[in-house]
């Protein structure tokens, strides 16, 4: 990014006193690569929120190390500085597009699908040239590859030939010409570069897609991934387009706050976005598919013990910030009644948060990040699972109750201990 | 300038070096729990299951007092507090416990006090304590000059063998300072007794006395509670919530 700096600086004030045109794009072309281009990359480069995967905790941006917990292993990202011989910088611009766009490391070698390259095939070549002449301007790091801990046989690459044939299909974005331009803008950004399926479309046994549950909500390390469909009650059919760029754009809104990897991935990508993509983006989900009725099920009826005892712990412990009525403070506190995360299916993210808290993001626009704290020294399971089940079916809310041992087991498989951002 | 002590060895000068001088050692070795303030710039600071819970009571006997003081200071709070219809006393709601545990924290040990002299009998109490005894050592030379008091005045039984009129008596002439002790007044001890003794009643269960919430129950205090949103416009109506501890109360758990 300095490098991108100071080349723009270098534009500029040759721009200023006058140089020659001719003489900047001779300066430009030398170097393989031009102003425009490398403006645009980065920008790209932020939607497609490449810093958060490809920087380890502490590290350097983009010099990779950061451990992606897969259900198969933990896999190590790589170095995508450029240096020559620990990063990319001794890759062509063809060679970085085949990566991204059919999952071929430099020499040909299969990657694991861990990288995102089943969205970014859909992502225009000219545009993954430009992230490319991007990252060509980053400080070059030296930083090996730590090795992965896939067990065999996934730790043999040519396995994923089966998994290429089963789950990828290669191939550029193709606009509906029967929607608008905004719409096909919007889900160019959300099936391509942003990758949102990565984490809100539910996977398979191998870790493929659930073609037929794009985008209906998936977990990932102990999070809930919440359906972005039009579901009233665990999709996005209560929020308008404005609730869904004031949430990209500020980290948080009226309804809710994104804290885990949304927090991330608002921090570094979608908070940079310009707001005719973040619309954009936010047109394509509100159109995308007409909202399907999902059967909710029965609330949980309030004379229930479970039920009275999740409203003392609530009454005691949660209503003095989201208050007795569940609808939080607006911007500050989320809005429990009517919530998809409060009523998904996965309660991975409900568990998580009342064990071990967490923050909301901090945003250039809205700079504080509010944090929830821990309630694990407190909350033993079962009150804990009484607690979530009350959130669910209080305030006209519908799911299934929360049991004891999926706290239990939940709350076992925490290990991550990366803050938020 | 009434209340400045006469004493020719305190001057103005050395009043102020001692300030000072305390004053350093708490700029550079903070608290003696280590707790100590820091700058914080940008974001407050955050981590997954980031919490400072506090350290509840482990039920294992008395960790400071001697058998004999322990039923010393029981009989002592049992009177201060008696059981009635109303609630239970002093001893059944564990401020016994209570005071044990203080005496045997930073507390007892006086940690947070400045413990060097100049100390001054007949202070202004403006000025704070001045006994050099932390307050641990205050319970033990008087509760062993209670102790003797008592068997010279009531036939050889020690405070704790002694009848409920009788522990009173006692009590009241401490509270008048009439019982001359070894060591620390009898008077400054049982303001001392006092003052621990409601600290346990009314303190968290968590901290050994308020046993089941007691003390609260009986003054309407609900306890660790902290949203009263949707009570204030009706305040001349009876609050009906039971009260809660730091570590919850019996309603959290289903069925109970």
């Amino acid at each position: 990014m300095t490098r991108a700096l100071s080349l723009k600086t270098i534009a500029l004030g040759l721009a200023l006193t006058g140089g020659s045109t001719a003489a900047l794009s001779t300066v430009a072309l030398a170097d393989g690569q031009d102003f425009v281009t490398i403006e645009k990359g980065q920008y790209l480069a932020t939607a497609g929120d490449c810093i958060s995967c490809h920087t380890a905790p502490g590290g350097k941006p983009f010099a990779g190390g950061r451990g992606i917990m897969t259900p198969f292993g933990v896999i190590y990202t790589p170095n995508i500085t450029p240096d020559r011989e620990t990063g990319i910088g001794a890759w062509t611009a063809d060679q970085f597009v085949a990566s991204m766009q059919h999952g071929v490391g430099k020499d040909g070698e299969l990657l694991y699908p861990a990288f995102p390259y089943p969205f970014y095939t859909k992502v225009k070549r000219d545009d993954l040239v430009a992230i490319k002449a991007y990252l060509d301007t980053l400080d070059p790091v030296r930083s090996e590859a730590k090795p992965n801990g896939l067990p065999f046989p996934l730790n043999i690459r040519t396995a994923l030939m089966g998994w290429n044939m089963l789950f990828f299909t290669p191939g550029e974005f193709k606009p509906d010409p029967a929607k608008s331009e905004e719409f096909n803008r919007g889900a160019y950004l959300v099936e391509g570069l942003a990758h949102c399926g990565a984490c809100h479309t539910p996977k398979n046994m191998l870790g493929g897609d659930k073609s037929d549950k794009v985008l209906a909500g998936g977990v990932l390390d102990e999070w809930t991934a919440p359906n972005l469909g039009g579901d009233l009650r665990t999709g996005l059919g209560g929020w308008s387009t404005a609730d869904i760029v004031e949430y990209l754009k500020t980290g948080r809104n009226a309804k809710s706050a994104a804290s885990g990897p949304m927090a991330e991935v608002v921090y570094y990508s979608t908070q940079h976005m310009t707001d005719a993509d973040l619309k954009a983006m936010a047109v394509y989900l509100k159109e995308r598919a007409p909202s399907p009725a999902v059967p909710a099920p029965k609330p949980v009826p309030a004379e229930d013990p479970v039920m009275k005892a999740g409203l003392a712990v609530y009454q005691d412990n949660c209503s003095a910030c989201h208050v007795s009525n569940g609808q939080g403070i607006a911007r500050l506190f989320p809005d429990l009644k009517g919530s998809a995360v409060v009523q998904a299916d996965e309660v991975e993210t409900l568990v998580r948060i009342v064990v071990q808290g967490t923050r909301a993001a901090a945003t250039k626009t809205a700079p504080t990040g509010p944090g929830m704290p821990a309630f694990d020294w407190k909350l033993n399971d079962v009150q804990t699972a009484a607690l979530l089940t009350y959130i669910r079916n209080a305030w006209g809310n519908a799911a299934a109750p929360v049991t004891a041992d999926q706290v239990k087991s939940i709350r076992g498989r925490l290990t991550d201990t990366a803050a938020t951002p | 300038m009434a209340g400045l002590p006469n004493d020719p060895l305190i001057s103005r000068r050395t009043l102020l070096a001692s300030t000072a001088a305390a004053a350093l050692v708490g700029a550079t070795f903070g608290s003696a729990r280590g707790v100590k303030a820091r700058m914080l710039s940008g974001e407050v600071p955050w981590a997954p299951g980031m919490a400072t819970p506090p350290e509840p009571l482990v039920p294992n006997g008395w960790l400071y007092f001697t058998p004999e003081e322990s039923r010393a200071v029981e009989a002592i709070v049992e009177r201060l507090i008696p059981g009635d219809d109303l609630g239970p006393s002093g001893k059944d709601a564990g401020c016994a416990v209570f005071i044990d545990r203080q005496m045997a924290g930073p507390y007892g040990g006086a940690e947070r006090l400045y413990m060097r002299p100049p100390f001054v009998n007949n202070a202004s109490p403006l000025f704070g304590p001045q006994s050099q005894l932390t307050p641990a050592q205050q319970y033990r030379v008087a509760l062993k000059a209670l102790d003797a008091y008592c068997k010279a005045n009531h036939g050889g039984k020690g405070f704790a063998n002694l009848p409920g009129e009788d522990r009173d008596k006692v009590l009241a002439a401490m509270e008048k300072g009439e019982p001359n002790f070894e060591g620390f007044g009898s008077r400054p001890f049982f303001n001392l007794v006092l003052q621990n003794t409601m600290e346990g009643f009314f303190a968290d269960p968590i901290y050994g006395g308020n046993r089941d919430m007691a003390g609260w129950k009986l003054i309407g205090f609900p306890g660790a509670r902290y949203d009263y949103r949707d009570f204030i416009d009706t305040v001349t109506e009876p609050y009906t919530l039971p009260p809660v501890s730091l570590m919850g109360r019996a309603g959290w758990t289903p069925g109970r």
